[in-house]
């Protein structure tokens, strides 16, 4: 581990480098923050430098194996409900506890005077990706066309943008790209590479990915769909 | 910032990462209790990983809110009291792709790309793709707020396009590029986009922010699709003209 640590280390600075040169940049052209405000930054970089350089070392080391573990595991048992429960229950338990969807949906309960309460709509998002992931799994396993199913998706989705009402729209698109945080992301991804590397004929490039992105669609479409439905 | 502001940070975080890592373990466990069944070997180096990840995205997300979030704020700050619109599409493109290098899904992806792809489509490829590919939704996105056009004319023809290139492009990009639209927008981008953006939509009174000032984050996810769609494609004609040339 401490070796995979010092491997991370040169990758986190590269990182993080390019983003605190600008803002230092900017503070001293443009925005010419108060000095407070711009110490606060500079150990908020310190915290997330390091924080980075263990997280990244913490997915490599313990989360990824864990998801490869699940995923190859359920790709043993073949057995189509058990995958798509686990599926949803995956993609519905990380996103409502994801931190991003709270923010998402308070900044959107607070924007709209109250009218869509926060709660709900984080419940209504992750059964969104809940869904799609299951649709995503179900794809891996039998196989069939990632173009096919993507563009009836985004085909869905272009159609149910012409018919919700204007003031939804922004909302609909930010809800589902804002459900893929720092953990579930890595997760679903190594669960999918697992299941993909154990049933026979699926390419780990073809196959393994895709999900994050479908999981993102979901709740696009259902949110429009809601909206829709709303006017 | 007060003592008790910090405090109230540190609480908040520390209960999103708790939130965040439960799931993960509850599922971890059944299935280790119903399935796995795995030795404790493998069990002790999940656990310290994850552990060791949950320290991490506390630390990181901690940094962010106490350090990142008020500057995102004089950011919009200052962006909303410029006059140069030009300029607020220069910075917006800058921070967009600074921020993505730095997000950490990101990088994971890349980095699995790469593996999964037995080291035939490089991490820093992909990396830079996606970086450009936010870059100029971030740019663009400032556009669309100074000129108020709606969301819907860059979203649509977007994802138009996006249907094509999932024909045209490689097949292997396809899927990778799909994922990359999920995970440009994480913490980083959250706190310094949005502020952006926000700065942005507040310059002109009378603007709602629900519609002008959030609608970026769906460019920012639609961007690095394209990027990478577009990258598979330019992969398959280079390939095509290698078999006709050989």
């Amino acid at each position: 581990m401490l070796t995979l640590l010092k491997l991370k280390l040169p990758e986190t600075l590269k990182a993080v480098a390019p983003l605190i040169t600008v803002i230092t940049f900017l503070q001293f052209t443009v925005v010419g923050a108060s000095a407070d405000v711009f110490l606060q930054f500079l150990a908020g970089a310190a915290l997330v430098t390091v924080g980075l350089l263990l997280l990244l070392t913490g997915i490599d080391f313990g989360i990824l194996p864990m998801g490869r573990f699940i995923g190859g595991k359920l790709a043993e048992k073949n057995s189509i409900p058990l995958l798509l429960v686990v599926a949803f229950a995956l993609g519905f338990a990380t996103t409502a506890a994801e931190p991003d969807v709270l923010v998402l949906a308070g900044q959107v309960d607070e924007a709209s005077q109250g009218a869509l309460r926060q709660q709900p709509l984080v419940y209504l998002i992750s059964a969104g990706v809940g869904l799609s992931v299951a649709i995503a799994f179900y794809r891996v396993v039998r196989g069939f066309s990632m173009r096919a199913l993507l563009t009836v998706l985004l085909a869905l989705m272009i159609v149910s943008t012409f018919a919700a009402p204007a003031g939804w729209i922004p909302l609909a698109y930010d809800a589902g790209s804002v459900t893929t945080g720092a953990l579930t992301g890595p997760v679903v991804l190594a669960v999918a590479l697992g299941v993909s590397a154990v049933i026979a004929g699926r390419s780990a490039v073809n196959d393994g990915f895709g999900l994050l992105g479908i999981a993102s669609i979901g709740p696009i479409i259902l949110i429009l769909i809601i909206g829709v439905l709303a006017r | 910032m007060t003592e008790s502001a910090l405090l109230a940070d540190i609480l908040r975080t520390a209960r999103g990462v708790a939130l965040a890592v439960f799931p993960l373990a509850a599922l971890f466990a059944v299935f280790q209790a119903l399935f796995l069944r795995l030795p404790r070997l493998e069990i002790t180096r999940i656990a310290i990983g994850t552990l060791l990840a949950a320290v991490g995205l506390f630390l990181f997300l901690l940094g962010v809110a106490v350090g990142f979030m008020p500057f995102g704020k004089a950011i919009g700050e200052a962006v909303g009291a410029m006059p140069q619109q030009w300029l607020v599409v220069l910075f917006g493109a800058a921070l967009g792709f600074v921020t993505t290098w730095g997000e950490p899904a990101v990088r994971v992806l890349a980095d699995q790309v790469e593996q999964a792809s037995a080291g035939a489509i490089r991490q820093g490829l992909v990396l830079l793709a996606m970086c450009i590919g936010v870059a100029v939704a971030v740019g663009l996105g400032m556009l669309r707020i100074a000129y108020e056009l709606p969301l819907v004319w860059m979203l649509v023809p977007g994802y138009v396009l996006v249907i094509a290139l999932v024909w045209m492009s490689d097949r292997g990009f396809v899927a990778i590029a799909v994922d990359s639209g999920g995970v440009a927008t994480g913490p980083l981008a959250n706190t310094f986009l949005l502020a952006l953006a926000l700065g942005a939509s507040g310059a002109v009174a009378g603007r709602d922010p629900l519609t002008h000032g959030l609608g970026l984050v769906a460019l920012i996810s639609l961007a690095p699709i394209i990027a990478l769609m577009v990258l598979g494609f330019i992969v398959r004609l280079k390939e095509r003209s290698t078999e006709v040339g050989s």
